[in-house]
């Protein structure tokens, strides 16, 4: 590892090696080669925490745990739905809801214009209750880095809870504007019109009141795993950075010709 | 509850173990011999003296500590996905379950200071358990459950489950007397009877020709459906009745 | 009553298909006192549908209305209440109201809106838009003509994927008496279709994406749910499973809780196993499985899963897949329905190969399904099917139908239990296409007016299980002795009521119930053992009261009854005891508004006195007694002549429902001669205008007729 001297890194990159104790022997370069490896090994060292209130928020720990949903034992109730909205925000709305069911009750992710209904001679892919009768449930999966909504969030309102690392929306920081919402290619941001505060699965600070709700077994508090190749996105993300975020980005995705040769 | 023994562990001490036994030291072993009920109920069996003591041995209360069961601390899942907080498998069961398996507790102070417990002694700290029940099974030995853990009926059925014609006859007679109702013949085909066409037939002759089970009969139904009964406890005509009703359940939504 | 912090969404929506006016108003502040649902309905059609209005009148109104606790997770919500002037109340129109589950209510609630009135009459076709507060009334010139699923599908189609429709099929565009208004696939109520045909309204289709807030404290809230959840049983509340369990000391091979470990949903990709503590709240959907209880442990192969109600963790509308009706009938081979609406095409048939739990059965429940749910064909409760049985095998359908006609019916097929012959039958009831579609479609009374059939033939027929003005009885003296005939005595329809039948049938040993009955209703002689009933006493006619006041606060809550009351539960601990005011603490929570027990049931009585006055109104008849509070023929006689009050006879003696009558019109604070209300009950309740409205009419007792 050689390069630039440690004061000539950018700032975020300075801190970050710093909080490691690699703060001597780390290039910008030294750091990207490492990339891979280095974001899970230091967002593991608690680097996240290290790289305080004023930066800007690019690397997130991975969480803990995931809410793990089974659709085959799904039964449309939505309980988990009501359990997440009454019992965390005192009302009744699954809209609100940070687990979503009722999107998917009656049709799938097809839609209602999505085709035939299965079930019927020759239909195959509507699901729901006007299909094949499956309900797949949309839950967050508490993505790994780049976290889509907590990148996307201009205020860094997204952050990692350092109890279960899920990612959390501080509603303090939160000014409405929706980036984090078209952000998540599961469309799993909710929005509360009340408050005009984007909202997102937290996992209830580790006791997840969704997974307590079901009346079929259909929800796991589980280790997290990476879920985030699996299933069917519900829409097109809007990738919009803020600057301060894109420039912290910059600072690690560099062109590929500034990479020294591997090895 | 046996009447006899419910005077308590106490007075069922005979001196030398009372000797031995400190106040704490009871309580420890009191302990441990519920929850050796309380486990046998929990996996679906009747628990007797001799699996109790065994489990006490196992436990180290008596004698070197072979084998002692490792202390585990009371695990709370709180904060952990499920799997983590036990290390136990990430697809354990249900949310709340995390830390119910866990192994009680042993007070290690307790092993070696025992020589042994009269199982009299151990009958009687089990009988005087408000929590715990006990019924002289078909072997003629004395059985204990947890009845909320394993009921009462559950454990009767259990129990006679090695002697289908006492099964048959005093789960008829039970049904006849408390509900009251017949029970149409498939019962006892499901869980937790468990008995094919063929054995159900063949008791049902042997009660037949027993004069102690005369009372043991059948109904059946216009739709040739057959239910049981005791005449003890219902007279044919409502027993006819109460059949038929049962049948027509799933034609009156 | 003042605006309530939470529970309520505060609008009723009022749309005139007259005039095309859509307007909005004050839910707790015009209809607080009668809660919602039923209550709702009751008082529109009180204040503003004049007797003699008939059903298809464009002046009748049709009143869609939920209640405070539908929408939220107390659980088995769900409910809309659809209260009209009842077309197939005979021989007169009177009030009545269909009930469904489904989504309807919960989305209605979260768009803003308690109810929705609708009255009038559209010049065209039309079907009503709500997205939250946008509300409009579109074109269904497209849809006229098709079936629920087809409208549902395309409403969807311009909605949205969350939006939830309740449509009318064939049967209730051609104004059949007999048709129904379904959402979410398979929640139907009965009877008010044809109301919708009249106003030339397709459907109603909702989203919305507000709240229903709780206003009291939200861990309250919690735990008190949970501790719902943990008092439930099965299907109807029967607290003990259909089998032997380590965890209770009873069961009943009779029960509705069938699911056991060890069972399975076969038809699940991959199938799902019933494992671990039935007992368990995460295990709650797998105890009912309406199929497999209907149809025999065969259907748990067919099993997809359970599906529902909003918030319901019961499921009782069990998802079936029989693949091989595709291939031999060409329908759909997943379908759903629970109780008369599973079994519609299998009660036509009064035999089938292999019985009525057979391949046969299934079969013809499926192809039932799949037309009556898309035709809106109703049943009203297993009726139609056992006038067709009457009418054929009586001979009467072959001297009053036309030869030609009687002789293009495949009756070779139905004597043989072909499932195809409901190809041929539903579709002439749904499109109402000849004389038999006609008379069918009207229901029974119509049937009797028609061919001028005396309402004798039917009410002398135990078989025919029919009550009185048009309809069946509803869980009678089969389940419950003089109460279940007090109750089938009360409604204008089939009485509906779950509260009495719930109890009786929960499972638990006659000494148990009785020490619960003791705690509820003063006294263990407030049940008898089935079947073996014993003289009427005060106690029952209290235990009658009660289950009608709480059918009516359940219909006006958006809660189940056909699961509630909760006074019994599995739980061990408790004694089996349930809890009896369940439902005032929810509201209490949910509303902010402190009713104990006692003042919610006093809205329940007053709901039900409603009803009352309308039918007293509708008949201009203060002699409700003798013209209609009626029992029929049957309940009397026993077929092998055993006399009332004799162990496995349910035949009751008539001098003894007379003095039912009486003590149950004395705890009423109802007229003993004529049963209706007093001024004194009136004015108790909070209804003395209607009282003087009734008394200018000289329908209250005591007046000079």
């Amino acid at each position: 590892m050689s390069g630039q001297h440690p004061e000539q890194l950018p700032e975020l990159v300075r801190l970050a090696a710093s909080a490691a104790g690699m703060e001597a022997s780390l290039s910008r370069r030294g750091f990207l080669l490492l990339s891979a490896c280095a974001v899970t090994s230091l967002a593991a060292l608690g680097l996240c925490e290290a790289l305080g209130a004023g930066a800007p928020l690019v690397i997130l720990d991975n969480a803990q745990g995931m809410i793990l949903a089974d659709p085959s034992r799904c039964v449309g109730c939505q309980r988990c739905e009501l359990a997440c909205t009454e019992f965390n925000d005192g009302r009744a709305q699954p809209s609100l809801s940070r687990i979503k069911i009722d999107r998917a009750l009656n049709f799938g992710p097809a839609g209602p214009t999505g085709g035939s209904t299965g079930g019927s001679i020759g239909g195959s892919g509507m699901q729901g209750l006007w299909g094949n009768g499956l309900v797949v449930q949309g839950v967050c999966r508490q993505c790994p880095h780049p976290v889509p909504c907590a990148t996307a969030c201009p205020e860094d309102a997204i952050q990692a809870d350092p109890r279960t690392g899920a990612r959390v929306v501080d509603a303090k920081k939160c000014v409405g504007c929706r980036l984090c919402q078209r952000a998540c290619p599961w469309g799993m941001i909710s929005f509360d019109e009340e408050r005009q505060k984007a909202s997102k699965c937290f996992l209830c600070d580790g006791r997840p009141k969704c997974v307590e709700a079901c009346p079929a077994g259909a929800l796991r508090y589980v280790p997290w795993r990476d879920l985030t190749r699996e299933g069917q996105t519900v829409q097109t993300p809007l990738a919009v950075l803020s600057a301060a975020k894109a420039k912290a980005c910059m600072e690690c995705h560099v062109p590929a010709r500034r990479k020294p040769k591997a090895r | 509850m046996n009447a006899a023994e419910s005077a308590g562990p106490t007075a069922a001490l005979t001196e030398a173990t009372t000797a031995a036994l400190t106040e704490a030291t009871t309580a420890a072993l009191t302990e441990a011999a519920i929850e050796a009920v309380r486990a046998a109920s929990r996996e679906g069996r009747l628990a007797t003296l001799a699996e109790v003591l065994a489990a006490l041995a196992a436990g180290g209360h008596f004698g070197p500590p072979e084998g002692q069961a490792e202390g585990q601390p009371d695990g709370q899942a709180g904060n952990q996905p499920e799997g983590q907080a036990m290390g136990q498998p990430a697809d354990h069961a249900g949310p709340a379950q995390a830390g119910e398996e866990a192994a009680a507790p042993l007070a290690s102070d307790t092993a070696s200071m025992l020589p042994g417990i009269p199982p009299e002694v151990l009958a009687g700290i089990l009988a005087a358990q408000p929590d715990l029940a006990s019924f002289q099974s078909l072997s003629g030995q004395t059985v204990y459950h947890a009845p909320d853990l394993l009921s009462r009926t559950y454990a009767r059925i259990l129990d006679r489950k090695g002697s289908p014609l006492v099964l048959l006859a005093e789960e008829i007679r039970a049904n006849s007397r408390d509900y009251p109702r017949p029970v149409p013949v498939e019962l006892f085909e499901a869980p937790p009877f468990g008995l094919t066409p063929e054995e159900i037939g063949h008791v049902l002759q042997a009660l037949a020709a027993d004069p102690a089970h005369q009372d043991i009969t059948f109904t059946t139904t216009p739709a040739g459906a057959v239910y049981l009964f005791s005449t003890r406890h219902l007279e044919r005509g409502y027993a006819a009745f109460l059949a038929q009703r049962a049948e027509s359940l799933s034609m009156n939504p | 009553m003042a605006a309530t912090p939470g529970g309520f969404s505060g609008k009723v929506l009022r749309v005139d298909l007259s005039t095309g006016k859509i307007s909005t108003e004050d839910t707790v502040e015009k209809y607080g006192d009668v809660l919602g649902g039923t209550g709702l309905g009751y008082r529109v059609l009180w204040e503003e549908v004049p007797p003699g209005v008939g059903s298809f009148d464009p002046a009748n109104k049709l009143v869609f209305a939920t209640g405070v606790l539908a929408g939220t997770g107390v659980p088995c919500n769900g409910r809309t209440a659809v209260t009209t002037i009842f077309p197939t109340c005979w021989p007169r129109q009177l009030v009545g109201s269909g009930h469904m589950g489904g989504q309807f209510a919960a989305k209605l609630k979260y768009a803003g809106f308690d109810a929705i009135i609708v009255e009038g009459r559209s010049e065209r076709p039309v079907w009503l838009f709500i997205r939250d507060a946008r509300v409009e009334l579109r074109s269904a010139a497209h849809l006229w003509g098709t079936g629920i699923r087809r409208a549902s599908l395309e409403i969807s189609q311009e909605m949205g994927a969350d939006c939830v429709v309740a449509a009318i099929g064939q049967a209730g565009e051609q104004l059949a008496p007999m048709a129904i208004v379904a959402n979410s696939l398979s929640h139907s109520a009965g009877g008010v279709g044809g109301v919708m045909g009249s106003k030339n309204l397709k459907a109603i289709g909702v989203q919305g994406s507000g709240a229903v807030k709780i206003a009291g404290d939200k861990g309250e809230w919690e735990k008190l749910i949970k501790f719902h959840l943990s008092i439930l049983g099965g299907n109807n509340q029967h607290v003990v499973p259909s089998f032997p369990t380590p965890q209770s000391e009873y069961y009943n091979p009779g029960s509705r809780w069938v699911g056991e470990p060890g069972r399975r949903w076969g038809a699940a990709e991959p199938p799902v196993e019933i494992t671990g503590n039935i007992f368990d709240l995460n295990r709650i959907a797998y105890r009912t499985n309406s199929a497999a209880f209907f149809l025999g442990e065969g259907a748990w192969r067919h099993t997809v899963r359970g599906n529902g109600c909003t918030a319901c963790p019961i499921r009782c509308h069990t998802v079936v897949k029989v693949p091989s009706v595709a291939a031999k009938y060409g329908i759909r081979e997943v379908a759903q329905n629970t109780c008369t609406g599973l079994l519609f095409g299998r009660s036509f048939f009064k035999r089938l190969p292999g019985g009525m739990q057979g391949q046969a059965a299934l079969e013809a429940c499926m192809v039932g399904m799949h037309l009556a749910d898309d035709l809106g064909v109703w049943c009203n409760y297993g009726q139609l099917q056992r006038d067709l049985q009457k009418l054929y095998y009586d001979g009467l359908l072959k001297t009053k139908l036309g030869a030609a006609e009687y002789a293009s019916i495949p009756w070779d097929k139905y004597e043989a239990g072909d499932p195809a012959f409901l190809f041929d039958i539903l579709p002439r009831i749904g499109e109402r296409r000849g004389e038999l579609g006609q008379v069918l479609s009207q229901g029974t009374g119509g049937l009797f007016t028609h061919w001028s059939i005396p309402e004798e033939t039917w009410a002398r027929d135990h078989n025919t299980l029919y009550w009185k003005q048009g309809h069946p009885k509803h869980h009678a003296n089969e389940d419950d002795g003089q109460c279940g005939v007090i109750i089938n005595t009360q409604y204008n329809r089939d009485s509906q009521c779950h509260s009495h039948s719930n109890f009786v049938r929960n499972g638990l040993p006659l000494a148990v119930q009785k020490k619960l009955a003791a705690e509820v209703w003063g006294s263990p002689d407030a049940v008898d053992g089935v079947g073996n009933y014993t003289p009427m006493n005060v106690h029952k006619a209290r235990r009658a009261r009660w289950s009608l006041v709480r059918k009516e606060l359940h219909d006006s809550l958006g809660l189940c009854n056909w699961m509630g009351p909760w006074v019994a539960s599995p739980l061990k601990e408790r004694g089996y005891r349930g809890d009896d005011s369940l439902e005032s603490r929810f509201y209490s929570l949910a509303t902010g508004q402190k009713l104990d027990r006692e003042a919610l049931d006093r809205a329940g009585e007053r709901i039900f006195t409603l009803h009352r006055a309308l039918t007293l109104r509708g008949m201009g008849e203060v002699d409700l007694r003798a013209q209609h509070d009626l029992t029929p023929h049957w309940v009397f006689a026993d077929p092998s002549g055993a006399a009332p009050f004799s162990k496995g006879a349910i035949r009751m003696d008539e001098a003894d429902i007379s003095r039912g009558m009486d003590q149950f019109y004395e705890v009423m604070g109802w007229d003993r001669a004529t049963g209706a209300p007093t001024m004194e009950t009136y004015a108790r309740l909070g209804l003395k205008d209607v009282g003087a409205d009734l008394k200018a009419r000289k329908l209250v007792p005591g007046d000079p007729a």
